[in-house]
């Protein structure tokens, strides 16, 4: 369980929010005029990248307010939030700490427990 | 009101209040329409509660108040009161009398009885006095008001007999 | 040879207690464990292996215990239960497990003489064929031999959780824990100290390393520090207390017997499960002995060094007064120096390294006390039956002298115990004078402290805890560690000593818990599995419920000199939480049985009791499903009764649990219109109508009645179960897609209780309870309601319906719900006014044509599969879900539609749930499928028609009305012929309904 800065409520536990998935996808404005692929991308497609991801939360046991995260999918690090009205961080304002591209040492076990 | 428990350092009380939800931009004519019909401003400060012998006023969150009366009024200025804040049309208060339970959690134990049922942080420092929350406890949607000595715990009716089950169960066990 | 008492140790106590092992009665101190206590009365057989059932005594005196693992009778016969870490009391009944008949005589143990049959990934191989013989052969005689203690068959083990928030979590009550501690008092943090024991102490109790601190004796320091934490304001300390995960944003669960040394009360929780969150936690939780492997290293009387030395000082039992002590390391010294200043005499004592190594002071104490000792040399092996007789030993690499003693303390060095700080996803590095892992990058706020950062000299400690904690503003206190022993941590490097015998019988275990051999690691290796991961997994090896604590290290140290490898190359498997195994009842704390799940009662829930309503859980409500008249009457006759009742008069149903939502604003209207598929836009105020919601991909995904009080104000009813997705919904668009619409949500489910009361004579009823109202056709027509005063509050009533019969939904408040629903039956009285449960509500609907979401509809129905095309506003540019209703996918004209169907036969009757097929008989054997139809989505046996009535999802429904088909049944592989009919059963030209 990992702890989240409600940007309305303050730290809480993971237990009170909901994942909403990417952010950043606005919802199609003249959708007929989107052909099917175009608005089936829309519909049914999400990065889900490991590393860098910016996401969308919503405090759904506490003040149901969404709002913007960037974490780090590979360990969980919650880099920054922010609210929806707020520009989104630069992806250059991370570093993605992990070296290999799954982020797990060249040798061993698997995760990245052991350092070289 | 009733008394339900008193044990270990721990004493629950249940009581019977009316309360409004009451949704709004915060801005100047928002808090003249409250202040003429209840003679008080809302809290601006986000999940501040302010107190009077009469009612206990709460900011839930930006754009959410709780209005709970502490001495039962007539229900039916009750409901007029929210037919005249609803006659604004970017206002919305909805009644919630009635629909709700309270109980008020005292005693020296209060903190570790409560965290036996939710991780929410109890300690001053993150939950300071005259302050509310909205969390889980006993895995059910609460609002907890930190009215300093003691905490007033509300969930919805339905879930009654489950929540004093658990808060039985939890002092007891 | 035997054990003795330690007379100087302090947990003596007169206290004595008797217990049962394996039905035999034994006695045993005040806070013995079963093994110490075992021990006392020197019995050393204990247990079978896993898979070889070799004869088993205990190997160490904690929680790293691979042998001991016992099973308690008397506390829900609780199996595998440590024999190292849990304490007995009068009359605990305790049992060894994984064997049969009895411990001393085992028939499984014939599976040692088959063993090369159970090499290294043996399940993998030997149980390939022939087909079948898995699940009715092997599996069988498998689970019966192999494995652990019998499951418990009652399970009524209670347990609690308790949440903490702190600032600082200092794991373990040690040295380093406790001056850590010391040094926080009256700090502004608030700390938990957390100790696996039931006392405080660590090293300094389990063993005499350590003479005096700040000049005190350290039982006397340990006490008077025990005193000043618990005086201060910040500081608590949980003790038996075992940290078993150590997660992310330093979240820590501690796992707390209440019963240590106690028996269980049944009345109160046993266990306490906390979840901890925490600012910084201090990692001060230690090391834990390794051992070496050789011929027979799993013999009865083998014992880690440290542990020996552990049953002197704590339990203040020495296990044998004449063992021989195999080593390659210095911490062996202290446990040498205590047996002899007790008066005993160890047979040996046998040394890897070279005199260089130990010290010539060392050695010149083991002459001054002619002890028998070899340096340069190791253990080969050992012999005995059950118990160690003889030891082999290999004098200077090569002579072998034979030494009798029927224990072997062995040490093949400390490992920090790294654990809970991988777990955090810190990282490790191997470190080549200690030959171990040892803690390097912290990822998360994490302090090691003392011999778990790799730190083995304690009176460095003080200076390391100093340097450690200095950031956190802590007292400057000085302490001053004074030492028994003050030789540096040494050590050569050991893993494996060479084999001189070959028999079946001679082997050299690496993970004692899953028989698993030096050699099977050799052959997995062999066999191309040199990835230490895959390795552990074709082996088994460290995969037991001790994990390897005391030999994964000597694991990685064997394959890394096959593979030729450093052991940093070789890697360490990953550590996963638990540390230490955790029962499932602790981890379900109360949520289980009656507060498994919370549910919700609507305001006339013990009117439903008092009638007779068996209910039906719908989400979290409780809902009567139906009302039994009498006591014999089954459900199918309930429904009946309850279905054709209000058909001819009425009938009322708590619809309380129905989501209500209710929405304001300015731009309200808007809102609605793009929420749901229906147009409200022409739609009159004070006028109703069904509406439907969709998700962005064109599916239905709930529906309701919308009330519209005016462009700016409407009410919603969700499906029961929908209601706070919906509102999450509502709140997400409102947030994320359209911040500029000024509408508010509220959820209201709880403030109106809902009755549903229809029936041709509904009118007559409610005119009577609510006389000011003119319910008639002319002034309360279909789809429109009305908002009055009743007594102190108000009454909403809609004209609706959702059985096809004349229908209002009364909506009011829950203070006077009661009341209103008896008055309801006082004057429903006369007309036969009938409760019915969802059951009845689910047939009338049906008999209706009307959905259910969920029941016609899985996700994958779009509002043109129901032939809904008459709810969705064409002309509306946007709603949710909209472009999807013109994908090609989603406009085909054979997806699943909606279409009724009956029995040609009117007796016989359709299952729910059944396919619909083309063809009568199945053909057999089926060569080639069957094409699918569709299925049936809803059935009932109708009252009102005297025949079964179902709907179906059929492909390309619309066009087979009329159209024979079957359906399959659970009786044989006859289907049922039927008819595709229209869905509307009853009432097409909606007389009933508008009259």
């Amino acid at each position: 369980m990992i702890l989240i800065n409600c940007p309305y409520c303050g730290e809480r536990d993971q237990s009170e929010f909901s994942n909403g998935g990417e952010a950043h996808v606005a919802r199609p404005e003249n959708s007929e005029n989107l052909n099917d692929k175009d608005w089936g991308r829309y519909v049914f497609y999400r990065d889900n990248p490991k590393g860098i991801f910016y996401e969308r939360w919503v405090h759904t046991h506490g003040c149901r307010k969404w709002f913007n995260a960037v974490r780090n999918t590979s360990t969980d690090e919650i880099l920054k939030i922010y609210k929806l009205n707020e520009n989104p961080p630069s992806k250059e304002s991370f570093t993605n700490t992990l070296k290999t591209p799954s982020g797990e040492p060249k040798v061993g076990s698997g995760n990245f427990t052991v350092k070289k | 009101m009733t008394q339900l428990l008193s044990s270990q350092g721990v004493d629950i009380t249940q009581r019977n209040f009316q309360q409004i939800i009451i949704r709004g931009d915060g801005k100047d004519q928002f808090n003249q329409m409250i202040n003429r019909e209840i003679s008080a401003l809302p809290p601006s400060k986000n999940l501040e509660v302010i107190i009077n012998d009469k009612f206990m006023f709460a900011k839930n969150s930006f754009d959410q108040w709780s209005l709970i009366y502490l001495v039962e009024q007539s229900y039916k200025e009750v409901l007029n009161f929210i037919s005249e804040v609803n006659s604004k049309d970017d206002i919305l208060a909805s009644d919630y009398s009635y629909g709700q339970v309270y109980f008020e959690i005292s005693g020296k134990n209060r903190n570790e009885f409560l965290n036996k049922l939710t991780h929410f942080d109890l300690r001053l420092k993150k939950f300071p006095a005259f302050s509310m929350a909205q969390t889980l406890i006993a895995k059910i949607d609460c609002s907890i008001y930190n009215l300093k000595d003691k905490y007033i715990v509300t969930c919805n009716r339905s879930f009654e007999d489950y929540f004093k089950e658990r808060l039985k169960d939890t002092l007891n066990i | 040879m035997s054990a003795a008492d330690n007379k100087k140790s302090h947990y003596i106590n007169d206290k004595e207690i008797s217990f049962k092992f394996d039905g035999k009665k034994y006695l045993g101190y005040k806070g013995d464990t079963i093994a110490s206590a075992l021990l006392r009365n020197n019995v050393r057989l204990v247990a079978r292996s896993f898979k070889y059932h070799r004869p088993r005594g205990l190997y160490t005196c904690g929680i790293e215990e691979p042998n001991g693992i016992v099973q308690i009778l008397n506390e829900h016969n609780e199996p595998n239960t440590r024999a190292t870490v849990k304490q007995i009391y009068e009359g605990i009944r305790v049992n060894s497990q994984n064997r049969w008949p009895s411990l001393n005589l085992d028939v499984g143990s014939i599976n040692n003489l088959l063993s090369p049959m159970f090499s290294a990934g043996f399940y993998y191989k030997t149980f390939m064929g022939p087909k079948g013989f898995w699940k009715k052969v092997y599996e069988p005689i498998i689970r019966r031999t192999a494995g652990l203690g019998k499951p418990p068959k009652e399970f009524r083990s209670k347990s609690v959780h308790q949440n903490h928030n702190v600032d600082i979590v200092i794991v373990g009550g040690g040295l380093s824990g406790l001056i850590a501690a010391r040094k926080l008092i009256d700090t502004e943090y608030d700390v938990l100290l957390l100790e696996q024991d039931s006392f405080l102490g660590g090293i300094l109790k389990n063993s005499n390393k350590i003479k005096k601190i700040n000049n005190s004796e350290v039982n006397k320091w340990i006490k008077e520090t025990e005193k000043l934490l618990k005086a201060s304001k910040n500081i608590k300390i949980l003790k038996n207390s075992l940290v078993t995960s150590y997660n992310f944003t330093n979240h820590l669960i501690a796992l707390e017997d209440k019963c240590a040394g106690k028996e269980i009360d049944k009345e109160k929780s046993e266990l306490t499960l906390h979840k901890i969150r925490t600012t910084q936690t201090i990692l001060a939780n230690g090391h834990i002995e390794r051992f070496i492997s050789f011929r027979n290293n799993d013999l009865p009387g083998v014992m880690l060094a440290s542990s020996f030395e552990k049953y002197i000082h704590r339990f203040g039992v020495v296990p044998e007064t004449n063992p021989v002590i195999f080593t390659n390391n210095s911490t062996t010294a202290t446990l040498l120096k205590s047996l002899i200043e007790l008066g005993h005499k160890p047979a040996a004592y046998v040394d890897a390294r070279d005199k260089n190594k130990i010290g010539a002071k060392f050695l010149n104490y083991l002459k001054k006390n002619d002890i028998p000792f070899y340096i340069n040399s190791e253990v080969e092996g050992c012999d005995g039956n059950k118990k160690i007789n003889t030891i082999s030993i290999r004098k200077n690499k090569n002579k072998i002298i034979k030494v009798k003693s029927s224990m072997l303390c062995v040490s093949g060095g400390i490992n920090p115990d790294i654990h809970l700080f991988t777990q955090s996803k810190g990282l490790v590095k191997w470190d080549d004078k200690l030959l171990t892992f040892k803690p390097d990058v912290p990822f998360q706020n994490t302090i090691t402290l003392g011999s778990v950062s790799g730190n083995y000299n304690y009176e460095k400690t003080i200076d390391e805890i100093d340097n450690k904690l200095s950031f956190l503003k802590a007292k400057k206190i000085r302490f001053n560690v004074e030492l028994n022993d003050t030789n540096n941590f040494n050590i050569k490097e050991l893993w494996e000593t060479k084999h001189e015998k070959k028999s079946n019988w001679s082997k050299s275990f690496i993970d004692l818990h899953n028989d698993v051999t030096t050699k099977d690691l050799k052959q997995a290796v062999k066999e191309g599995f040199d990835r230490i991961e895959h390795l552990k997994r074709f082996t088994t090896n460290s995969m037991g419920t001790d994990q390897g604590k005391i030999s994964s290290i000597n694991s990685l140290g064997i394959v890394s000199k096959i593979l030729k490898k450093k052991i940093s190359e070789v890697g360490t498997t990953t550590y996963r939480p638990p540390y230490a195994p955790l029962s499932f009842s602790a981890i379900a704390g109360r949520n289980t049985y009656e507060f498994y799940d919370p549910q919700r009662k609507t305001p006339i829930h013990y009117w439903h009791i008092d009638n007779k309503a068996v209910f039906e859980d719908v989400g979290q409500w409780k809902r009567p499903w139906y009302f039994k008249k009498f006591e014999m009457e089954t459900m199918h006759l309930a429904v009946q009764r309850e279905s054709a009742q209000t058909r001819k008069t009425a009938g009322i149903l708590d619809g309380s649990t129905l989501g209500k939502i209710e929405i304001k604003g300015k731009d309200a209207l808007e809102f609605m219109n793009l929420m749901y598929t229906n147009a409200f836009t022409k739609m009159k105020p004070m006028t109703s109508r069904y509406a439907l919601m969709l998700g962005e991909d064109g599916m239905i995904k709930d529906d309701g009645i919308v009330c519209k009080f005016n462009d700016k104000h409407f009410i919603a009813t969700t499906t029961s179960g929908g209601a706070p997705k919906v509102l999450a919904d509502m709140e997400e668009y409102l947030q994320t897609e359209w911040p500029h619409l000024q509408v508010y949500v509220n959820s209201i489910t709880e403030q109106f209780s809902t009755f549903n009361i229809s029936g041709p004579k509904s009118r007559e009823i409610v005119s009577k309870v609510f006389t000011d109202v003119d319910f008639s056709n002319e002034n309360f027509p279909f789809m429109t309601f009305k908002v009055f005063d009743y007594k102190e509050t108000k009454v909403r009533i809609m004209r609706a319906s959702f059985t096809g019969e004349l229908g209002y939904e009364i909506y009011i408040t829950p203070n006077h719900a009661l009341d209103l629903w008896k008055k309801i039956f006082h004057y429903g009285k006369a007309y036969d006014l009938v409760p019915y449960g969802t059951e009845t509500m689910h047939l009338l609907r049906a008999e209706k044509g009307y959905v259910v979401i969920g029941q016609e509809t899985d996700g994958t129905v779009t509002p043109i599969d129901l032939n809904f095309n008459w709810m969705i506003g064409k002309n509306k540019k946007d709603f949710i879900g909209k472009r999807s209703l013109t994908r090609r996918d989603t406009s085909r004209e054979d997806r699943k539609q909606l279409v009724g169907i009956v029995p040609l036969d009117k007796s016989e009757f359709i299952e729910e749930g059944q396919h619909v097929v083309e063809c009568e008989r199945l053909p057999k054997p089926i060569k080639t499928p069957v094409e699918y139809l569709g299925h049936v989505s809803s059935s009932y046996h109708s009252p009102n028609l005297n025949h079964c009535i179902a709907m179906a999802m059929l492909k390309g429904g619309n066009k087979l009305m009329g159209r024979k088909l079957f359906v399959s049944s659970t009786y044989g592989n006859k289907n049922i012929p039927v008819e595709v009919v229209s869905p509307v059963f009853i009432d097409p030209e909606n007389k009933r309904l508008i009259s």
